[in-house]
């Protein structure tokens, strides 16, 4: 039975799978040109589409590379800047410094004309005085100050007539150093400065520059005083309250004034046989003649001042100040000064202000004696007038009375008048008159009245 | 003889000297403003102690006179030659260096 189903079964796939066979092949022919032409048109649009796709995507892809090079410049330009900007900063905090960043040249010049009673007027250039400032840091300071004038040279040639001759011919530069001292900040209220210093004796060996003095020669008693000296000092200034007060202070030892002639008495000659002072108080600078380093006297000077700087308002002020000196100048023999110093400021056009100066000096013929004088000058800025006078508004006049006793028979004292033109705040025209009055054994041989006008500048 | 005309001397210079004295004080104090009621201590500025310390010595100077660098300088000698306290030097300083010249 089974084997009779089969082929049957056989028979009828065969027979379905020819009507397949003859269906198929009618309904592939059933597609028509319309339809081949529109699934052709749909292939040709896809195609272009496809041709379009590839393009904005290669255009993609130049723009993606255009902008990773901007991208890649652009992380350029800010490192660049930030690099700079980086410079900058290093640069800003290490400022690029020049060799002579910290030197400094300050100072003063001074011509002057001058006409002495008796004598011929003339012109004469009194004074180039620069000062060099070194800082090597914040705690050190090299300073030196020089003065550099021009005088007449002294002829050594004769004549046929007498053999003699004594007129002036030719010039010379003289240099002098007027300090050089090494200054070390040890804290806000002590400074150490060593060297040839000057001396804050009274207070105008320190203030006495050309164009700071308002009249153009020093008062009579600074020349008892020893402007300068070579040794050590420590100073400083201390703060009281917020007003702007202050306490001075200065301690000093010093090589000393010494002896021009080697023996304690009290004169001695000069090379034209004049009778002068054999007090010598520029010399003793620790290295003698021969070279070798030593004092002229048995034990160094001392010295010191203190002072008070009292301030009511900017520009009103008064300061007092106390100060002196005592050491050997020759063999046992003691010189010994004392200075008072005083300054009143009303306004900024008012000042008055002096010293009291006295010294003793031990001699071996004529004992104790004590030069001494004082000095009181006063100035007014008629600024304070408050004129519409632009000219008058620059000019102060000032006036001064000095007095000297050198106590060796010799006295003098000093009137002087004079006005000061402001042509700048640091360019001074001074015109002075002095009246001198010289007295005693060596009277001829003083200074006389004379007049004076001086241009002075500060640098 | 020579007593006399140290005296009449003497007598003419106090007497010139007192005269600029007594014109140039009456002027100050005649222009000087009362005194205003006592207000509680301020600190001075940098300008204000340029003006207290500096004019008493010599005319004040502008800052641009010098650079920076220069007043650091010339401030660490002022404050050695004068005495000035540090920190009023310091602020001196600050002051200048505000309006410091260039280069």
């Amino acid at each position: 039975m089974f084997t009779m189903k089969k082929p049957t079964r056989i028979l009828s796939t065969a027979a379905a799978c020819y009507i397949l066979g003859l269906a198929l092949p009618q309904t592939a022919a059933a597609v028509s040109d319309d339809d081949f032409n529109a699934l052709k048109s749909t292939v040709e649009k896809m195609s272009q589409q496809m041709q379009d796709f590839q393009k904005t995507h290669q255009s993609d892809q130049q723009q993606i590379q255009d902008l990773q090079q901007k991208l890649g410049e652009t992380q350029s330009l800010a490192t660049n800047a930030v690099e700079k900007a980086d410079a900058v900063a290093l640069a800003q905090a290490n400022p690029p410094r020049s060799a002579l960043h910290n030197f400094t040249m300050v100072g003063d010049a001074e011509v002057q004309y001058g006409q002495a009673k008796g004598q011929f007027g003339t012109f004469s250039l009194a004074d180039f005085a620069p000062i060099f400032l070194f800082r090597a840091n914040d705690n050190i300071l090299f300073e030196a100050g020089f003065d550099i004038t021009l005088q007449n040279g002294q002829a050594t040639g004769t004549t046929a007539q007498d053999n003699s001759y004594t007129h002036d011919s030719g010039s010379s530069t003289s240099v002098s150093m007027s300090f050089a001292q090494l200054d070390y900040l040890i804290n806000d209220y002590a400074t150490s400065v060593s060297g040839y210093m000057l001396l804050p004796l009274g207070t105008y060996s320190e203030r006495g520059a050309g164009w700071l003095n308002k009249i153009p020669d020093s008062p009579l008693p600074v020349d008892f005083l020893p402007g300068a000296g070579v040794g050590t000092q420590l100073r400083g200034g201390v703060p009281v309250g917020e007003s702007g007060q202050s306490i001075s202070y200065a301690a000093y030892v010093v090589n000393g004034p010494s002896s021009t002639d080697g023996t304690a008495n009290a004169t001695t000659f000069d090379g034209d046989g004049n009778t002068v002072p054999n007090l010598d108080l520029g010399g003793n600078v620790g290295i003698q003649n021969s070279g070798n380093n030593a004092n002229l006297n048995s034990q160094p000077s001392f010295g010191g001042r203190l002072g008070w700087f009292f301030p009511l308002k900017p520009h009103t002020d008064v300061e007092l100040g106390v100060s002196g000196q005592s050491g050997h100048w020759s063999g046992s023999y003691l010189w010994s000064a004392l200075v008072f110093d005083a300054a009143i400021h009303i306004t900024p056009n008012f000042e008055i202000k002096g010293e009291y100066i006295n010294t003793w000096q031990e001699t071996s013929d004529l004992g104790s004696i004590q030069p001494n004088g004082w000095y009181v000058q006063t100035s007014y800025k008629l600024a304070g007038l408050d004129l519409d006078a632009p000219i008058v508004n620059d000019l102060e006049l000032v006036e001064r009375y000095d007095y000297a006793n050198n106590a060796l028979g010799s006295t003098s004292d000093r009137f002087t008048t004079g006005v000061i033109y402001y042509i700048t705040n640091t360019l001074l025209l001074e015109g002075d008159y002095e009246w001198y009055k010289n007295r005693g054994l060596n009277a001829a041989g003083l200074p006389v009245s004379q007049f004076i006008v001086q241009l002075s500048y500060g640098f | 003889m020579k007593t006399a005309t140290k005296r009449q001397t003497v007598l003419w210079s106090v007497v010139a000297l007192t005269g600029v004295f007594a014109v140039g004080l009456g002027v100050t104090l005649a222009q000087a403003q009362p005194p205003e009621a006592k207000a509680p201590p301020k600190k001075l500025t940098g300008a204000e102690l340029y003006a207290i310390n500096c004019n008493r010595c010599h005319p004040e100077r502008y800052p641009t006179e010098f650079t920076a660098s220069q007043w650091k300088t010339i401030m660490l000698e002022m404050r050695i030659r004068a005495n000035i306290p540090a920190k009023q030097a310091n602020e001196i300083l600050k002051y200048l260096q505000e309006d410091a010249g260039g280069n």
